[in-house]
């Protein structure tokens, strides 16, 4: 039995007790077992037949450029099938796996070699295969990636808050670019119009807006006609490279010796032959269509986050129903089929070269988001048995792809909320909630359709997405408004960046006479960090449809097919772009601005002399100094002081994006989703007025700083909602973590607290909330012994991960987050 | 005390073992009883207490805060490194405890009025609405101060809060009743039913106790009553004592049972009110609670099938 004196979530008992999972699920574990935990190598096929192409197209409309490689890749790349798995289709070979994007990162694979030896998210690739790298494909890009282009268009004021290096590689950790290592961010397709239609059909459409075309129009004929001339060859590439796996599936099925295993590579070849071309006439069709195009996007670019699954649960249940109706479904053979899904999905790793990306997304991250729940287009309770069916999988089967996010609203059935309860106490972190009563009425104000709104997807780590009236955003800003409060402190400078300027001169903290003046300085600091924000996040967007296009998306898009422009254009007629920026260390700011403000002002316990002494010296020798700033009123606690400050902070920052949103047409919004980087992100700044030691990491999202929230978990929902500016519409996701100790919520009152927490939570239209359910001792012992706890699963942003895949910083940021337990 | 104004020691959110739903929690200060078991020593007392945690405190060579403030000069650097404080000198006034940097020095109880308690437990009524919460009054034992307890109850009513009561009992009949006007729910405690047994343990007589709780469940049939017995190793830990408290309790409809395992969470707190613990040493048997629960289900049983 178990070593501790406590109750354990039922992901901890089987750990602790070895209880073997696995009966029923004997195929799934078999394909997981064979690259589980394993260090994933890298797949070059991609890049080589992309590069291959681009290399004989200079000059051409770049979505056409894309079109003909990606239809080069179609045809050239190895195709597999996973032996055992019921679906077909990978980007790359058999294994935990990732794929080369060289148009985004090719003028930097000097360092391909070392990927194996680094701490975060390792990859192994041949010396062969790394000479084939450095031979044919990196050097054509050099000159020509999205990053150098970026990196040469920052202006030395920008470049100076952005970068550490003069290649653009490393991050300064201030006002960091997120763009260079993603083509783009998170993003949903219509999966529906592709089950629906299939790619004969959506060829047909382009071909007859091609046709409608006026052919004696110069601008027509040379603005519109290579994009639809790209969707006619998206669509055929994608047929093509779906039939190669009917072949392959033919081709295997004669060497196949059990006779069970070639009936079933029969009828996948048959099922590849028509997947995705035509319409889906079954749940099997349906999953191996939707599987094509998730893969086929994979290949297409690398969208942040993978594309998501957008809303599994609609889209597959009339396929669904109608089979089980028939006899020739089982709900456990669904069941089966999407878990077979879940483990394929399992061995793509979106792989990042760029260290920066890399940071951000620890723990092997992606993000093909499957949403559940929610409303119907007219706002009538959208869930269904395909919902009870995803967190039943969850729950009996907790790996950490695909994320699950489940869509609450104020109608939710209580047998929804229930079962969500449920498999959120196994402890593994599923589902993510996103709550319909605060996105539906913003995006409906920032100007979407009510229908559209309320059909939307959750995308990537916390956010929402209208496939066919939104349009792609650039990789984000991440604001560092830490560091705001650290050049405050220092008239401009960073401890770690020495005696350079970073932000501005606001004056010797010391001589500062009152709060007013304090915060006036922290204005000035935040202010000028927006500012350089807005202008990089300018130059990111008004470079990006140089560099990339995205046939696949576009020929997907409502919008992008009516009006003959790529999905990567920044201005599409019809059009919203809901983008944001990101706010980093939110829940420090607030402390610290708090703790100035009672504790030197108005308290005058200590003097602004004491507290930069301390703060300059990391508090050593200054431990009372340190404890009085930790005893400030702070974020998190249902306290109006500190809330009070943290709603003037998001005013702030939703001020200046209201200006400058409506100057540029696009939005540009405040968001508090650090991923797992507010980690990285604390290591450049020193220590803080709130009593945080130097480099140690920032608060997380809209969580209160580490240890801060000692009123409970309601208390940190309150604060949220009393921060919040929610007459002002420049606002995004917020992600909010709870930690709860088992024993909380044992048992069915357990299970009814969660729910009633989940209630209030949409009530107080709080946008996200995920729960980790898990007691400290577990976390520390799984750090002791990594070996015996492989399959613990934690919450970690807008993701579950594994624990042991975790560095160390990041692992003791989640043992650091607190545990909620009132008894 | 007045009645618009009580001593509090703590107010606690997300409250969900301690009746229906997400509750807060607000302790007051005082109680008749001396149970050698208590987990929350630092609320015997009526008036507030100072309380050292040697855990928290920095050190004398890193802060000495305490001592450049104390307007008695009462304490000192011990030689552990902390600090002592003379008893003599000590005039109460708690200052120290203001300029502690890491409250390691720390007063239980302050004195708080009606309004700021329930402004204090509607901050998370959002969560009471949808849990059927709402705010508990606790203790030590709550009808000590028995008008602010009804004030504040009156006036959760008047917020519409649900509230609810944790009490020993041991209270003037009338002031009991006085609350009960303003309950959901009623939470009180048996701890024993010989009466012997009872003065050994908690220092007083459970005649009162037992009274009450027959005259309330009679006088008040449709409130919501939860009795329990707090399960204490080498006092109640038996099947005959559980039985017998069992059998006491009155059968009818609107009354449960539940049995609480005894915990030493509240053991520190001995130590920071420089209190020694009468209870060290002991705990509960490996597998008799799974035997008394069975008594407390069918108990239960019981008592909901009488109509």
């Amino acid at each position: 039995m178990t070593t501790f004196d406590c109750c354990l979530s039922p992901q901890e008992a089987r750990i602790a007790n070895s209880i073997d999972t696995r009966a029923g699920r004997e195929r799934i574990y078999e394909i997981l077992d064979s690259f589980h935990m394993t260090t994933p190598f890298i797949d070059i096929e991609r890049a080589r037949y992309f590069t291959e192409s681009m290399k004989a197209t200079e000059g051409q409309p770049l979505v056409l450029r894309w079109a003909k490689a990606l239809k080069n890749c179609a045809e050239k790349m190895t195709v597999y099938i996973t032996p055992g798995s019921l679906i077909a289709g990978r980007a790359g070979k058999q294994g935990r796996y990732g794929i080369l994007y060289p148009e985004i990162d090719g003028d930097f694979y000097s360092t391909l070699g070392e990927l194996d030896k680094r701490e975060k998210s390792p990859f192994k690739i041949t010396d062969e295969e790394v000479n084939i790298v450095l031979t044919e494909i990196a050097p054509y890009w050099k000159g020509k990636t999205y990053h150098e282009h970026l990196n040469g268009a920052m202006p030395d004021d920008l470049r100076g808050v952005t970068y550490d290096d003069d290649m653009g590689l490393k991050s300064k950790f201030v006002v960091s670019e997120t763009s260079s290592y993603r083509s783009a961010l998170q993003w949903v397709h219509d999966y529906d119009k592709v089950l629906k239609r299939g790619f004969k059909d959506i060829k047909r459409e382009a071909e007859e807006r091609m046709a409608e075309l006026d052919a004696e129009s110069p601008v027509q004929t040379w603005e519109k006609r290579p994009f639809y001339e790209a969707m006619i060859m998206i669509c055929d590439a994608i047929m093509l490279w779906a039939r190669r796996h009917a072949d392959l599936a033919r081709e295997m099925a004669g060497k196949e010796t059990d006779k069970i295993r070639k009936a079933e590579l029969l009828a996948m070849a048959d099922r590849c032959e028509r997947m995705p071309a035509e319409p889906a006439k079954d749940f099997r069709d349906a999953i191996q269509s939707q599987w094509f195009v998730q893969m086929f996007s994979r290949i297409e670019q690398k969208a942040s986050a993978i594309i998501s699954n957008g809303r599994m649960d609609q889209y597959l249940f009339p396929y669904y129903e109608q089979d089980l109706e028939a006899g020739i479904l089982t709900r456990e053979q669904a069941k089966e089929l999407l878990e077979m899904m879940w483990v394929e999905m399992a061995q793509f790793i979106d792989l990042y070269i760029n260290p920066t990306g890399n940071e951000f997304n620890e723990g092997y991250a992606h993000w093909e988001a499957v949403t559940i729940g929610g409303q119907t287009p007219q706002g009538e309770d959208a869930t269904n048995e395909l919902s009870y069916l995803f967190l039943e999988s969850k729950r009996e089967f907790p790996l950490n792809y695909p994320d699950l996010a489940a869509r609450i609203h104020s109608c939710s059935p209580e047998r929804f909320l229930a079962e969500i309860a449920e498999t959120i106490k196994d402890g593994s972190g599923f589902p993510k909630l996103i709550n319909d009563e605060e996105v539906v009425p913003l995006y409906t104000a920032k100007g979407a359709p009510y229908d559209q709104a309320m059909d939307y997807s959750v995308s990537g780590c916390t956010e929402a997405r209208m496939p066919n009236i939104e349009t792609y955003t650039s990789g984000c800003v991440y604001v560092n408004f830490a560091t705001a409060m650290e050049m405050t402190m220092h008239n401009g400078r960073m401890l770690k960046y020495g005696d350079q300027v970073v932000g501005l001169e606001t004056g010797d903290v010391t001589k500062m006479e009152s709060w007013d003046e304090f915060y006036d300085a922290y204005i000035k600091q935040h202010n000028n960090l927006l500012v350089k924000a807005f202008r990089q996040q300018y130059i990111v967007d008004s470079l990006r449809p140089e560099h990339f296009a995205t046939p696949l998306a576009s020929v997907l898009h409502d919008l992008c097919m009516k009006e003959g422009l790529d999905l990567q254009n920044q201005f599409i007629p019809g059009g919203l772009e809901y983008s944001y920026f990101e706010f980093l260390g939110y829940g420090t700011v607030v402390d610290c601005l708090a703790a100035i403000k009672k504790v030197v002002f108005e308290d005058k316990k200590l003097t602004m002399d004491e507290v930069l002494k301390a703060i300059s010296a990391n508090f050593e020798g200054y431990e009372d100094v340190r404890e009085i700033l930790r005893s400030a009123p702070s974020y998190g606690n249902n306290d109006p002081y500190a809330d009070a400050i943290a709603k003037e902070i998001d005013a702030v920052c939703q001020r200046y994006a209201q200006k400058y949103s409506e100057e540029r047409g696009v939005n540009l919004d405040v968001r508090y989703v650090p991923i797992t980087s507010h980690v990285p992100f604390g290591k450049v700044v020193s220590a803080l007025p709130n009593g945080r030691e130097a480099w140690t990491a920032l608060s997380d999202g809209s969580s209160a700083s580490h240890g801060a929230d000692h009123m409970g978990p309601t208390a940190v929902l309150m604060s949220n909602y009393h921060s919040k500016n929610r007459g002002m519409k420049n606002r995004a996701s917020r992600l909010l973590n709870v930690k709860l100790s088992p024993k909380v919520v044992e048992g069915e009152a357990g299970t009814q607290k969660i729910v009633d927490m989940i209630r209030t939570w949409c009530d107080l239209h709080l946008w996200h909330i995920q729960f980790n359910i898990i007691n400290k001792q577990t976390l520390l012992a799984a750090q002791k012994d990594p070996d015996k706890y492989r399959s613990l699963l934690v919450r970690i942003a807008g993701y579950s991960a594994y624990f042991c895949d975790l560095s160390r910083d990041l692992q003791n940021d989640i043992i650091n987050r607190t545990e909620h337990e009132q008894m | 005390m007045s009645a618009n104004e009580g001593i509090v020691f703590n107010i606690q959110n997300f409250s969900v073992h301690d009746g229906t739903g997400i509750r807060t929690i607000v302790f007051l200060k005082g109680c008749p009883l001396r149970c050698a078991w208590c987990s929350n020593p630092e609320s015997q007392l009526m008036k507030p207490q100072l309380a050292f945690n040697p855990m928290k405190c920095l050190t004398t060579e890193k802060c000495t805060r305490c001592m450049d403030n104390c307007p008695q000069d009462a304490i000192s650097p011990s030689p552990d490194g902390l600090i002592a404080i003379d008893p003599e000198a000590c005039i109460h006034c708690h200052t120290c405890a203001e300029h502690c940097a890491a409250n390691a020095l720390n007063v239980y109880g302050k004195t708080m009025t009606v309004k700021e308690v329930i402004r204090e437990v509607e901050k998370e009524a959002a969560f009471y609405a949808r849990s059927g919460g709402g705010m508990t009054l606790s203790g030590g034992e709550a009808l000590s101060q028995p008008d602010f307890s009804l004030a504040l109850l009156k006036e959760a009513k008047r917020h519409r809060i649900k509230t609810a009561i944790e009490t020993c009992a041991y209270a003037r009949y009338d002031d009991l009743k006085a609350v009960c006007e303003y309950l959901d729910e009623l939470i009180v405690d048996i701890k024993a039913v010989d009466d012997e047994k009872h003065k050994k343990g908690t220092g007083v007589s459970n005649q009162r106790i037992l009274e009450n709780i027959k005259c309330v469940a009679a006088e008040f049939p449709d409130l919501r009553i939860l009795i329990r017995t707090p399960v204490i190793p080498g006092f109640n830990d038996t099947e005959e004592e559980i039985r017998a408290i069992v059998d006491f309790i009155p059968v009818q409809p609107s009354i449960a049972y539940e049995l609480l395992p005894y915990h030493r969470m509240g053991q520190p707190k001995y130590a920071y009110l420089g209190m020694e613990f009468p209870y060290e040493g002991k705990a509960l048997e490996e597998g008799i609670m799974d035997r008394l629960r069975i008594i407390e289900s069918e108990a239960n049983q019981r008592f909901k099938q009488k109509q």
